[in-house]
């Protein structure tokens, strides 16, 4: 792995307003920055990257069995108890995944380790998907990449393929989102242009348009019934919203599935570490109220301390405190050998219960640390896409960065 | 193929982005057709002789004929006068004539309608049909629409095209319980975002 200073594609800037990438500079600032990009081996990329994260949702998937089954997990992960049938009943009937972006701490040497799982709602996917890979088969014209560069990006093709599986040919699907966010609507016509490609009917809603009629259906933004939901918008708000009462009697089938309340959820990782303890994609992680006064030197609770005593060390060197709901790095803060040395302005969450971490360095390159946000579509980890950030907590104004394949 | 290996990348992706403004996602767009509409039956008369359009005043007495019994089979039907101007403005609703006519006794209570303010004719002629019609009542904001109340327009005077959809029937109101509070379509209930604190989200994804 590393960062390769690159000449920038001549007019990109031209190429990407009229392509629609409108969120290209974003508050004065390169959000898509080629100036340089991130390689790796093919090695890296199989191996590192695409085994770890396909293996990291399979264990994803045997935590969200356990938890769904587990009254006191539900309750842990801040599920209202008014939903936990919703939630354990979609994945008891094996409601299909759609997609999810793991950001990975990785720095080309030893396991990536998993910093969370975006398991819900992840954003990014044109940049990923559609225009990283035009940056790389335009720089492989150009020259500027050899032949026999590649991209680990099969996302579109993936997302096509995954579409045809879990809904049926020519079935209609709306796509509800935040029309006045350009990042989330990208993400979400991204997703329905695949669709389409996959044939089925797509339909745009924006997400405060979606209406409740007299039968107790959803309905779109031109009073057409909801028959399937892609929702960019978090499980853990849809649970809390007024029209929640009506998720389950409205009949409508959403993606991501309820279950998804699981795994987007930070409280995921303690679970995730209680299940695999020691695994080398894993950082130790716990619950906050469990660990606390541990953390001061007392004691920690008494289901978790022999894991705990095993991480104390690691745990003392450096950890990452987190609301277990949280978006774009709010409410985190590192501690290192005793002390907090980083934390984002942005507490809107910190509410919320805490989790511990152990701290996994991001690796410093030209004075930016990057994160790897391996793409999950269905199953299968598929592509990559990478931003990075001058602050240790990538936050929702870091830059998206291309990457290629080489050796 | 110079590759080595199996290519780790998509053969071809959706590379543009048609943005909200486009509608592109409403995609499937619906046929439109030339639809024009009039406050009453004399303004349809009068255009009617002025300009050689599709319809002719028979038409314009036929259609307000067949508008004016689907408001009354069709348009929404409220049990209080209150909840009726909450959908449709204040001063735009009234009793229901059907009622009136029947004077009372058909067991359910009295019930109040949004007024009928005009009526919407359009050209089916492009399909091998003749001239389909709306009743059109007022909007909470204002504006006018069918009993549907899928679209809305600015006006209720005025030429244009509209999807088809338009002008298909809404289902009958009349001989049925009005509705209650509970029943009215309710729109707004996602989007709050609870789990942050109030006004601080910026986006839903992350």
């Amino acid at each position: 792995m590393e960062k390769r200073i690159l000449p920038e594609r001549p007019g990109w800037r031209d190429q990407a307003r009229e392509l629609g990438f409108a969120f290209a500079d974003m508050g004065g600032e390169p959000y898509w920055d080629e100036t340089s990009a991130y390689r790796f081996t093919l090695r890296q990329v199989e191996e590192d990257i695409e085994a770890a994260a396909t293996e990291l949702h399979a264990m994803c998937r045997e935590a969200v069995d356990r938890a769904t089954r587990d009254e006191t997990w539900l309750a842990r992960l801040a599920i209202p108890r008014q939903h936990w049938d919703l939630v354990a009943a979609s994945w008891a009937r094996g409601e299909p995944e759609l997609y999810g972006r793991m950001d990975l701490a990785y720095d080309g040497h030893g396991p990536a380790k998993l910093l969370e799982y975006n398991a819900d709602t992840p954003t990014s996917l044109y940049e990923s998907a559609s225009f990283q890979w035009l940056w790389f088969e335009q720089q492989q014209l150009a020259g500027v990449l050899d032949a026999d560069c590649d991209q680990f990006n099969g996302i579109h093709e993936a997302i096509v393929a995954r579409w045809t599986q879990i809904c049926a040919d020519g079935q209609e699907v709306h796509f509800a989102a935040d029309p006045d966010n350009p990042e989330d609507y990208a993400t979400v016509e991204t997703l329905a242009w695949a669709a389409r490609e996959a044939g089925l009917g797509a339909h745009f809603t924006p997400l405060a348009q979606i209406g409740l009629t007299a039968d107790g259906q959803f309905a779109d933004d031109q009073s057409r019934v909801i028959g399937t939901l892609f929702k960019l918008y978090p499980w853990e708000d849809m649970l809390r919203d007024e029209f929640a009462a009506h998720l389950q009697s409205s009949g409508t089938r959403f993606i991501e599935p309820p279950w998804k309340a699981v795994l987007s959820n930070k409280g995921i990782l303690p679970l995730l570490w209680q299940m695999f303890p020691g695994h080398p994609n894993l950082l130790p992680a716990f619950f906050l109220a469990d660990v606390q006064a541990a953390l001061a030197g007392g004691s920690p609770a008494a289901e978790i301390a022999p894991a705990f005593e095993a991480a104390r060390d690691r745990l003392a060197q450096g950890h990452v405190t987190k609301p277990i709901f949280s978006r774009e790095g709010a409410g985190v803060v590192i501690h290192q050998d005793g002390r907090e040395v980083a934390r984002t302005g942005d507490d809107s969450y910190s509410h919320h219960p805490m989790i511990v971490q152990g701290l996994a360095r991001l690796p410093d390159f030209g004075g930016f640390r990057p994160v790897l946000g391996a793409w999950i579509v269905g199953e299968t980890c598929c592509g990559l896409g990478l931003r990075e950030d001058r602050s240790p907590i990538t936050h929702n104004l870091s830059r998206f960065k291309p990457h290629f394949i080489e050796g | 193929m110079t590759e080595r290996h199996p290519r780790k990348r998509s053969r071809h992706v959706a590379l543009v982005l048609a943005g909200t403004a486009t509608l592109a996602l409403a995609g499937c767009e619906d046929d439109r057709m030339d639809a024009q509409s009039f406050p009453d039956l004399e303004s349809c008369i009068a255009a009617s002789r002025q300009e050689s359009l599709w319809f002719t005043e028979e038409d314009c007495r036929k259609n307000f004929a067949a508008a004016r019994q689907e408001y009354l089979e069709t348009a929404p039907r409220y049990e209080s006068k209150e909840l009726c101007e909450q959908e449709h403005g204040v001063g735009n609703c009234g009793g229901d004539p059907a009622q009136q006519q029947q004077a009372q006794g058909s067991g359910g209570g009295f019930s109040f309608m949004p007024l009928l303010v005009g009526y919407m004719m359009g050209s089916m002629l492009s399909r091998g049909g003749g001239i389909a019609s709306q009743p059109m009542v007022n909007t909470a904001d204002g504006r006018y629409s069918t009993p549907r109340g899928e679209q809305s327009f600015a006006s209720n005077r005025g030429t244009g095209k509209v999807p088809a959809a338009t002008f298909q029937r809404a289902p009958a109101t009349l001989g049925k319980p009005p509705m209650s509070a509970a029943q009215v379509s309710q729109r707004g209930g996602f989007g709050a975002a609870a789990t942050a604190r109030p006004g601080t989200r910026s986006s839903f994804g992350g």
